[in-house]
């Protein structure tokens, strides 16, 4: 068919042009040690060595090879080797979106620093005009591109969500207003199963004294562009909020508990967009922490209950938001242990890289959840608090699976819920 | 009349496409260029890139815990490997003879062996663990086996031209040492050079974010 | 006196223990001279003894008296006798010894016996094996090949069979080219071309030999435990193990072959690493006797381990279908695991560690491409 060999022949290109000099670095330096595999919670829980990272990779390798390897040059002057087929996109996708969380802790460990993860959202951008992507991702991303959320949040559905909170609240949640200092995002599925954020983001708002609103044109942070590896969508979904922010005149753009969101506004944005932001990206526990050390965020007792924090990979390793969890849970529980890999080198919940949109990957998920599992077994604590709704539902899930009791909290709500009462 | 073509032609052959091919691979990769980064830095990539450059030598958790025989034989060979190269005295006769024009001080002759046996064992666990490991096994290609033979034969030959007497010994060593010369940057070793380029990229990226990589 | 040329060294190794205790621990002598000069002179004492002794013509030889004279001197002086007669200023190792009698008896121990006898041992052994295997055949897995694996080696017990492996064959091929080599090797290539090969051996075999202490050590810390004597390993060796008919006899892990080869290969193969360490450091203050007994004892536990060795290689290769999966893919045959160590398959069966042949290739890194999803839901196992 024609069509399915200019895709694949777009998709080859598209790979092609991924090709940095970090890549060619990365490439060249890699010695084929597989230590990378011992970091990858896929091929941990389950011992299978398809799972190496950087076995992921082959179709990005393989090109390499063949156009910037004199061996592969000369492969290919001699007609010995063969150019990336339909084949070898069909045999990866399940290793490229089933089997990657793009974590990075794959690129943490590896001894001459390639970072992986890097390379396997650019493989990405190639299947995803290969058309060998899940069904589910690709769904996702379109009913962002055309309802504006991924999983259909339309703004009736927000304002009858934030009706419901200013009742619990007392609150008004601002929206569209003009002279806001803040614009905060939300993540569709904060809206749907944690609205408990939205009503504590407004309480510590009111308290902090915070001038905010959000926007009715661009109240999403989830990026399903990223995730299937569509710069062109990303750029759609970014574009969205920046332009909003930019005609609110904000001065800084709140990311919610959304991993990939902070990611995708604070890192990849003005890389996709093609300019920088006039205005600044502040992730919201960052402005929390900011606010808990400048005084203007007053807090009051602790808990003592035991508890652990579960690291989201794309805030806190690859986003680079370490501390302000750490001391906001500092600030609100006595009984905060770490458990054995924390912060930058915490595992991974299963569902980051749109693997928890991905239906035909959720008994892998579950499996690798034994990661997660032992972490938490070994912490010897009974709740964990994380900042991430995706990984909020991906832990309660896995959780399940393995009968346990562990109770999931989300550390905005943990905080709010000591906020000092002012009469 | 074969030994003076290794002593003379060949050995001017292979350093000139080692050099040659080290500098037009570095400098290809580094031609290439990396898109501009537009979001707002929180720390210096130059910084991070000379952390990362240093701090990848010392392994984290998983790699002290799940990859500890690749931490210990790879730093044995590494380590053994340097020293036999630049600090072994016949070594340093030849470089001083041969490229630099001076030398330094080398290892007592005991001081060679030592180093040059934690090589040796370093190498052959390694080469060992590439086709028992499951990982390795799978991801390894003809290269990487390739590279390891030929080091290790260059290894080898230089072991049993340790008397210093034999000349056919001498050149069978010199022989192997210019094959891989040439073999060089057309392989996995280029790793000698670019694993700076690549800790480096790594390392500024993740500084920016603010991560220390 | 005069000692018979036919000794050999066996029965000289108490007395050079003896001996070479009284020269370590030894001092001197003073003597105390008839003269009155208080300085004590060993030297002037030897040779005044020398002088004042009457010659003892021996029954054989008729000699004249000044010649026997000598005879006597010179027996004094190769200390043929258990007394040293002699000890010097300087106090280093053997000084006190001015020829060393027992060489000749060494040179002649390495080139009339453990050089001929070293070879037809190796020899008969190949040949032996050689027969064996025309007449036996290999042993083939009676219930024939099955569709399941156990797991039987880990990556890292593998990694140190073959280290210690391939620095035995090393060792041995440059060892054997050191004591067959003037007697087989000449011939062939020539005195020249073997004295470049008996370099590099020796240059290769010195250096690769302090490694293969790592290697015993690394294995017998690994392997130690699981060949400890069990119940029923007596047995398994009074019925030569199956390999003599056809009889099926049950074992653990490791059967008392394979047992016995481990502390042969710990025991003997150590006696051949120590020693070699001792003939590679003979600043160790170690004396010629000592020396000597170090290469003599590195010579015949040599030959004894690459017998051993030779039919390990012989039984792991050809001689049994079955038995060389285990260490090079890590998982072996079940029909040959029930076949020749059925109490560890039995455990192993009931740990649930039967695995298809299928996932053990894919465990093993031998399945290229993404794993398949699976229908039922569960992946992978």
């Amino acid at each position: 068919m024609v069509k399915m060999n200019d895709r694949i022949e777009n998709a080859r290109e598209e790979l092609r042009s991924q090709i940095d000099a970090k890549v060619l670095s990365y490439f060249s330096s890699c010695v084929h040690c597989g230590l990378c595999a011992e970091a990858c919670h896929f091929h941990v829980e389950t011992g299978d060595p398809r799972y190496t990272p950087i076995y992921k990779l082959e179709p990005m390798r393989k090109l390499w090879r063949r156009e910037h390897t004199f061996s592969g040059r000369l492969s290919r002057l001699l007609g010995r080797s063969s150019d990336l087929s339909e084949r070898d996109f069909a045999d990866w996708e399940e290793l490229v979106y089933d089997s990657c969380n793009l974590c990075g802790r794959c690129s943490m460990v590896c001894p001459v620093g390639i970072d992986i993860a890097y390379m396997l959202r650019k493989q990405r951008e190639a299947f995803n005009i290969s058309g060998y992507a899940p069904e589910g991702m690709k769904k996702a991303l379109q009913r962002t591109l055309d309802t504006g959320s991924p999983m259909g949040v339309s703004l009736k559905t927000l304002k009858a969500t934030l009706v419901h909170v200013e009742k619990a609240s007392g609150l008004k949640i601002p929206v569209d207003r003009k002279d806001a200092e803040y614009m905060a995002l939300f993540s569709s599925m904060e809206v749907v199963n944690f609205p408990g954020y939205i009503e504590s983001v407004a309480r510590i708002f009111h308290a902090a004294g915070i001038s905010w609103t959000i926007s009715s044109e661009a109240f999403e942070a989830t990026n399903a562009g990223i995730q299937i590896g569509s710069r062109e969508g990303a750029k759609e979904i970014v574009s969205r909020v920046v332009d909003t922010a930019e005609k609110l005149g904000v001065k800084y753009l709140i990311s919610p508990e959304c991993g990939h969101a902070y990611t995708a506004i604070r890192w990849e944005g003005p890389n996709l967009i093609g300019r920088r932001y006039r205005f600044e990206v502040i992730h919201i526990l960052e402005l929390l922490d900011q606010l808990q050390r400048e005084g203007r965020l007053k807090l009051n007792g602790r808990s003592d209950t035991p508890m652990t924090l579960h690291d989201p990979c794309q805030i806190v390793r690859r986003g680079g938001v370490i501390e302000p969890p750490r001391n906001l849970l500092h600030q609100v529980a006595s009984g905060f242990v770490e458990t054995t890999d924390h912060g930058t080198m915490n595992w991974c919940c299963g569902g980051g890289g749109g693997v928890s949109a991905n239906e035909r990957a959720e008994a892998l998920r579950l499996k690798v959840f034994g990661r997660k599992k032992k972490q938490f077994e070994e912490s010897g604590v009974d709740t964990v608090i994380t900042a991430c709704a995706n990984c909020r539902i991906i832990l309660e899930e896995g959780l399940e699976h393995f009968e346990m009791d562990t109770q999931v909290i989300g550390l905005t709500e943990l905080v709010a819920e000591y906020l000092e009462q002012s009469e | 009349m074969i030994g003076d073509f290794i002593d003379g032609p060949l050995w001017y052959f292979s350093l000139t496409v080692f050099l040659l091919g080290v500098a037009w691979r570095v400098i290809a990769i580094l031609r290439l260029g990396v898109a501009q980064d537009l979001s707002e830095a929180r720390n210096s990539g130059s910084g991070g890139a000379l952390l990362t450059l240093f701090s990848r030598s010392l392994p984290r958790r998983p790699v002290v815990t799940r990859g500890r025989v690749q931490l210990v034989a790879g730093y044995m060979f590494h380590l053994g490997l340097f020293a036999l190269l630049f600090l072994a005295q016949p070594h340093v006769e030849f470089i001083s003879q041969r490229i630099t024009g001076f030398g330094w001080a080398s290892l007592p002759h005991w001081g060679f062996i030592f180093v040059s046996e934690i090589a040796f064992a370093g190498l052959l666990l390694l080469i060992l663990y590439r086709l028992m490991n499951p990982v390795t096994r799978l991801i390894s290609d003809a290269g990487d086996y390739t590279a390891s033979l030929l080091v290790f034969l260059v290894m080898l030959t230089g072991c049993l031209a340790l008397a210093q007497t034999y000349e056919a010994l001498r050149l069978l060593h010199l022989l192997l040492a210019e094959l891989l010369l040439i073999y060089f940057p057309f392989s996995t070793l280029m790793h000698a050079f670019t694993f700076a380029i690549s800790r480096g990229y790594t390392g500024a990226a993740m500084a920016r974010r603010g991560v220390n990589a | 006196m005069y000692r018979p040329v036919q000794d050999t060294v066996f029965s000289r190794l108490l007395p050079f223990i003896i001996v070479l205790l009284m020269v370590i621990g030894g001092g001197v002598s003073a003597q105390n001279l008839e003269e009155g000069i208080q300085v004590p002179n060993p030297g002037a004492d030897l040779w005044r003894e020398v002088r004042k002794r009457q010659p003892v013509p021996s029954p054989s030889l008729q000699l004249p008296m000044n010649q026997a004279t000598g005879v006597n001197l010179w027996s004094e002086m190769r200390q043929t006798n258990l007394a040293p007669v002699g000890s010097t200023q300087i106090k280093s190792v053997d000084s006190s010894m001015l020829i060393n009698p027992f060489g000749d008896q060494w040179r002649r121990f390495r080139t009339e016996q453990l050089v001929p006898y070293g070879g037809y041992a190796v020899g008969t052994m190949l040949l032996l094996l050689v027969l064996f295997y025309l007449i036996r055949g290999r042993v083939p897995i009676h219930a024939g090949p099955s569709d399941k694996r156990l797991p039987r080696y880990t990556v890292y017990e593998r990694m140190i069979h073959w280290f210690t492996a391939s620095i035995f064959l090393f060792l041995a091929l440059t060892g054997l080219t050191m004591l067959f080599g003037r007697s087989l090797l000449i011939p062939l290539m020539g005195a020249d071309a073997f004295s470049l090969l008996a370099s590099a051996s020796k240059e290769g075999h010195n250096l690769f030999g302090p490694l293969f202490l790592l290697a015993l050590a690394l294995v017998f810390f690994r392997f130690v435990r699981r060949n400890i004597y069990q119940r029923g390993d007596l047995t398994w060796l009074l019925r030569g193990g199956g390999l003599i008919g056809s009889k099926h006899v049950p074992s653990n892990f490791f059967n008392m072959g394979e047992k016995s080869m481990f502390w042969m290969l710990v025991l003997i193969g150590g006696v051949t690493a120590v020693s070699g360490v001792m003939l590679l450091f003979p600043i160790l203050g170690l004396g010629r006797e000592m020396m000597a007994l170090s290469h003599v004892a590195h010579g015949i536990t040599a030959i004894v381990m690459t017998l051993v060795i030779i039919g390990h290689i012989y039984i792991g290769s050809v001689g049994m279908e079955g038995a060389l999966e285990g260490m090079t893919t890590g998982y072996c045959d079940l029909n040959w695991a029930r076949e020749h160590h059925d109490w560890w398959a039995e455990q192993c069966v009931e740990r649930g560690e039967v695995v298809s042949v299928e996932a053990a290739a894919e465990a093993e890194g031998f399945t290229e491409g993404a794993p398949k999803h699976n229908p039922l839901g569960e992946a992978g196992k």
